[in-house]
């Protein structure tokens, strides 16, 4: 008995494309090695460890010289709330999420993807995947060291007490990185130079978050700074209207953008043609 | 593995080693029963209490507000404080560390109100201290531990007796006399206050002072201001379910207080009251400038039912209010003169 055209000696028809999981694993694995492997993420591991250098500098020198002027729970509370949220996760979300296929594009690989037996979901959850792995990977330790090193600047008193925070933050990274990963994947396939788009929007849109109203509500970080519990002061507008939204309602938001932005992304992704420059 | 892989796993790595550590300080520190701000040794506060407050006094007394505002003054400090380093061996400034304070407002039956001193006592000075020193004063042994009775049998009778060598216990006697036996009895404790728990877990773990309280605390304030516009009408203060305030003293006077409202239109409305008076205070600016200054340290936010006062308050700032009331009072001087 002889096999069917184009059936592997596994036994799979390569005439048909890989199953949605199994085709984005693939994509995956490869694209972690150019993602973490890459310049973009030595400039973001920089960007995303700054951290651990003013944390180390507190624990090294204020600490030692200025005991009482600064804590450091309060601290890692604006580098959480301050540094974190409202810059650098959106920052590097931009950078690694507008590129998953715009580079692609740029450097006129697209080809070699789209010609492979997977479907282009697959490629896009594949590379969206890898992003959140390499980000995540850079984030999450420096979040953790960043916190001990602060949390135990004065000895282990307290840190008990401090531990939900950790926890509550952790999940607040993962979900900044969702949600604006999703936003800026759909920038990358959607645009053709997505970059210049995605900053106005992250410094310019974003500051609708700071208004009074229902503003707010139109912008990702409203919705991601209110489930951080730290509080550090603010100024101006901020300081003047600045309102939280009740955690459910975020949490209810943030999947539902997620969705939405992804559902979209790939949507486009999978009817685009994608013409080449010569 | 390729190498991208042995990145990711090594970051996972020590995300996995920093949750362990979290969860292990988490479970096995001393504050493990902590809640907020609330130290383990203090959850024998009375189950019944309304209202729960505390002040981490170490940090109060290595703060700039002490050494600014109580330091100059320590001459001037009651005898009695010497008296009774002299008598008992304790020193407030130097061997108390928290001092938490619980009751219920407005009571006339049943008092509850109970206060917690964790520090180092000398406890067989203290105890030869009270039994010589003090009138009328009675002890018995509840469940192995020496309770001193104040004017025992009479309605208003107090009782002190120390849990262990770190915790001292004082307050009415009925309330003393509840908490020591549920330490050992396993009877109904702040814990079982599921109004104030919840409370006490969205308070700051390092606040230096702090109090919390459920609505009946908040029955006893006013339902009325007068309205800041001075046309002698009243403006009606909407109800609050709840009151959090938490701060700090270094390295400025920072105060965060947080009132639950019945509803999110009775918050905003709360929020528009304060930020009325905050906008007067401001307008009153061209006549004292340091008005303009408190204006701006105080913001008012909203989340939901919740209205947030934030204070932050440089200590440059309180020196400008403080100016004039000492020429006033210089002033006054003069003119008895």
């Amino acid at each position: 008995m002889t096999s069917p055209a184009g059936a592997t000696s596994q036994g799979r028809d390569t005439g048909k494309p890989l199953g949605l999981l199994e085709g984005a694993r693939g994509v995956f694995d490869i694209a972690l090695d150019s993602l973490v492997w890459s310049r973009r993420s030595l400039l973001m591991a920089v960007l995303l460890c700054l951290p651990i250098a003013f944390a180390l500098l507190y624990r090294l020198v204020l600490v030692a010289k200025l005991p009482a002027q600064l804590r450091g729970f309060d601290l890692y509370g604006v580098i959480v709330a301050l540094y974190y949220i409202r810059n650098a996760l959106p920052l590097a979300a931009l950078f690694y999420s507008v590129s998953l296929i715009a580079d692609e594009v740029e450097d006129k690989t697209i080809t070699y993807l789209l010609t492979r037996p997977i479907q282009r979901a697959s490629i896009l959850l594949g590379k969206f995947g890898a992003y959140l792995a390499t980000t995540l990977t850079l984030a999450l330790p420096s979040l953790v060291i960043t916190f001990f090193l602060l949390m135990t600047a004065k000895g282990f008193d307290g840190l008990g007490a401090s531990v939900p925070h950790l926890f509550r933050d952790m999940g607040v990274l993962v979900l900044t990185f969702l949600t604006y990963g999703a936003f800026f994947a759909l920038l990358g396939v959607g645009l053709r130079r997505p970059v210049i788009p995605g900053l106005l929007f992250l410094f310019g849109w974003e500051l609708l978050a700071l208004l009074p109203g229902y503003l707010p509500r139109l912008t990702i970080t409203a919705y991601l700074r209110s489930l951080v519990p730290h509080r550090p002061p603010d100024e101006g507008l901020a300081e003047l209207f600045g309102s939280t939204l009740p955690a459910l309602l975020c949490l209810e938001a943030i999947t539902a953008m997620v969705a939405v932005f992804l559902g979209a992304a790939v949507w486009i992704f999978s009817r685009k043609e994608y013409v080449l420059d010569q | 593995m390729t190498r991208s892989r042995l990145v990711v796993s090594g970051a996972a790595a020590v995300v996995a080693v920093g949750t362990a550590v979290a969860l292990g300080a988490l479970f096995l520190d001393s504050a493990k029963a902590a809640v907020g701000p609330l130290p383990g040794e203090a959850l024998l506060l009375p189950a019944d209490a309304k209202f729960v407050g505390g002040i981490d006094v170490k940090r109060f007394i290595q703060s700039p507000f002490y050494s600014k505002y109580a330091g100059p003054h320590a001459k001037a400090r009651p005898e009695a404080f010497r008296e009774l380093e002299e008598k008992t061996g304790l020193n407030l400034e130097r061997d108390v560390d928290q001092v938490i304070f619980a009751g219920t407002p407005g009571r006339t039956g049943k008092e509850t109100g109970m206060v917690v001193a964790l520090g180092r006592f000398d406890r067989a000075k203290i105890s030869r201290w009270i039994e010589v020193e003090k009138k009328g004063v009675t002890s018995k042994n509840l469940q192995g531990v020496l309770v001193y009775l104040f004017s025992e049998g009479t309605r208003g009778a107090g009782a002190l007796a120390f849990v262990d060598d770190r915790t001292l216990v004082m307050g009415s006697q009925s309330a003393v006399e509840a908490a020591i036996s549920s330490q050992s009895q396993g009877g109904k404790t702040l814990k079982q206050n599921a109004t104030i728990m919840g409370l006490l877990e969205r308070v700051r773990p390092d606040a230096t002072f702090w109090a919390v309280g459920d609505q009946s605390v908040l029955d006893n304030m006013p339902k009325s201001v007068p309205n800041p516009g001075g046309s002698g009408q009243q403006i009606l203060l909407p109800g609050l379910r709840s009151l959090t305030v938490s701060g700090d003293v270094d390295p400025m006077v920072a105060v965060e207080i947080t009132g639950e409202a019945n509803d999110e239109t009775a918050a905003k409305n709360l929020a528009d009251v304060v930020r009325g008076f905050l906008a007067l205070a401001a307008l009153q600016a061209n006549q004292k400038p340091e008005l303009k200054e408190l204006a701006s340290a105080v913001s008012v936010t909203t989340e939901a039912k919740e209205v947030r006062v934030n204070a932050r308050l440089p200590y440059e700032l309180l020196d400008s209010l403080q100016i004039p009331s000492e020429h006033k009072h210089r002033g006054a001087e003069g003119g008895e003169k």
